[in-house]
């Protein structure tokens, strides 16, 4: 989907270089490498919440420097998003969590009440739907995360490290949801430096270092030599 | 520990909006009270002028035994003398009307004038006022016109402009309304950047919900309009409290005290108020929105 330099422009060194990756639909991609090599910077691009400095992203076969910023929300609408925290609104029910997601693009009541408890049930949250976040664990937390990133069934599916505050049973959980959601159709980009994870799914892996590919397997493991 | 660390934040972030709210929709209503208030004051005075105007008069005093200034020389004025100015202003263009009021009817309406001081008239004999030409200028302001012309005619005492003692209160009360609107624009502009303030603030107190929203791919509006909502809220507010005020005004200032003791003109009316307030809205409303507007595309990222 690209070939792209992204300077930022308090940066000397660039956050990516010259990084051509292309992922198709249905795939299921790790985005590895040190902390610093530019993978929440990889997936920002996808969003178009920053811009290239040079290079094009393409999402969905749309170029997205020629994408109008009237036309930005559709696209984000087609993107699901996880992060390491959360981000879930404290004063808010699980069920309102994620139903503000759908609120806040103009999604009836209606269609609300039936799909917030399909993905609820998917994301194995049944029964916790009145609960607050701080009355959840932090792999519960995660599932309402991936519940609102999937209730309007994005075509792609982003996860900035989304085990990273998780211990690794629990990340095992999040990782089988992330496949299971794979399965239907969507594609996933996630980033993360858990090497057992990485190492478990064998999908394909794209290694990150200073801003440039340096390795792009498919069925890879995080490190070399395997 | 830590829920009362969180309530303790709630309350403290409560009252800090709290306050900071008051403050902003007093500033408004303040400012959009004193621009009201400018308002009527100059229709106040644009009133009074149109009364003094419609009914203006140049009075122009003949000769008269009594009198040693201008042409007369304590004689009084003669037949021809009298003639020949009657003539010179029937054929002058910027006189509308002449009435010629004899040294009786001066007099008499002396005594009308004064009929609630009987001390005064007591003291007046009716020989004590001259004659007169009233005169109802076409153009109030040609004034000078009339007076180079009779002013030196032979049997001319002297030539009046009965709006000249008015110039002082038309240019007080044009001062004050210049004064009220200047104040109010300063006034203006703090309520301005208390809005864009409130609302910065309220942009950063809800960044998560935003942030979300951006996410999720809300519509830039559907992000923006709850804090553009919330200015314009305060701009309606502060609107309708200005208008009470300048009602108060109008009810207590002008109708108790200005006008039973300053009977020479007609006052604002009710009316008049009334026809401000959509502009007071208006400009609460257009002011209160740009300026959260602003806030929010400096400090809402979208
Ligand atoms: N907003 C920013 N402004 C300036 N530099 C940034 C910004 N975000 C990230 N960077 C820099 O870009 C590089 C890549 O960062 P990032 O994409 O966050 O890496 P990763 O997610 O792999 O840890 C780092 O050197 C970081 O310091
Ligand atoms: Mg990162």
């Amino acid at each position: 989907m690209e070939r792209v330099v992204k300077n930022y422009p308090t940066s000397t060194r660039p956050a990516l270089d010259d990084v051509d990756v292309d992922i198709d639909k249905g795939e299921f991609v790790f985005l590895v490498g040190s902390s610093g090599s530019g993978k929440s910077t990889f997936l920002r691009l996808i969003l178009k919440e920053e811009v290239p400095s040079a290079g094009r992203v393409h999402v969905a076969g749309k170029d997205l420097s020629t994408l109008s910023s009237w036309k930005v929300p559709a696209l984000r609408r087609s993107i699901g998003c996880v992060f390491q925290d959360f981000r879930l609104l404290p004063n808010k029910t699980v069920f309102q969590n994620v139903a503000f997601a759908l609120e806040v693009i103009g999604k009836p009541q209606g269609t609300i009440d039936k799909v917030v408890p399909e993905v609820l049930d998917l994301v194995g949250l049944d029964g916790k739907a009145q609960r607050m976040p701080d009355e959840l664990s932090g792999g519960e937390q995660q599932r309402v995360a991936v519940a609102r990133a999937f209730v309007n069934r994005p075509m792609i599916l982003i996860a900035d490290e989304p085990t990273g505050n998780l211990d690794p049973q629990t990340s095992v959980g999040i990782m089988k949801l992330l496949d299971r959601i794979n399965r239907t159709g969507t594609t996933v980009v996630m980033a993360t430096h858990d090497s057992a994870i990485v190492d478990s799914m064998r999908r394909r892996v794209v290694e990150l270092s200073q801003g440039k590919v340096v390795r792009d397997q498919s069925r890879g493991v995080y490190g070399y030599g395997a | 520990m830590r829920a009362q660390f969180v309530l303790s934040e709630i309350f403290i972030g409560l009252r800090r909006n709290l306050t900071m709210t008051i403050a902003l929709v007093i500033t408004t209503a303040l400012s959009l009270a004193l621009v009201g208030s400018a308002m009527l004051m100059r229709k106040q005075v644009s009133e009074m002028k149109d009364f003094w105007y419609g009914k203006i008069e140049v009075t122009i005093f003949l000769c008269d035994p009594v009198s040693d200034t201008g042409q007369c020389h304590k004689t009084a004025v003669s037949q021809d003398q009298q003639s020949a100015i009657q003539t010179a202003l029937y054929a002058n263009p910027v006189v509308q009307k002449v009435y010629y009021e004899s040294k009786a009817d001066a007099y008499k309406h002396f005594k009308d004038l004064f009929k609630d001081s009987p001390d005064l008239t007591k003291n007046v004999s009716p020989d004590a006022l001259p004659p007169s030409y009233r005169v109802k200028l076409k153009d109030p302001k040609k004034f000078d016109v009339i007076q180079s012309e009779f002013q030196d005619m032979p049997g001319v005492d002297a030539v009046t402009d009965v709006s000249k003692g008015l110039k002082p209160v038309f240019s007080l009360f044009n001062g004050i309304g210049t004064s009220a609107f200047v104040v109010a624009g300063f006034v203006v502009v703090a309520s301005v950047l208390l809005i864009f303030n409130a609302i910065r603030v309220a942009a950063f107190s809800r960044r998560r919900e935003t942030g979300i929203m951006r996410l999720v791919g809300a519509s830039n509006l559907y992000i923006r309009l709850p804090f553009l909502l919330e200015g314009a809220l305060a701009g309606v507010i502060g609107a309708a409290i200005a208008a009470g005020l300048v009602s108060i005004g109008k009810a207590y200032l002008v109708d108790q005290v200005l006008a039973p003791n300053l009977k020479f003109a007609r006052w604002v009316s009710w009316a008049d108020v009334i026809h401000i307030f959509p502009v007071l809205f208006l400009i609460g409303i257009v002011l209160s929105t740009l300026s959260s507007f602003f806030a929010i595309q400096r400090h809402l990222r979208v």
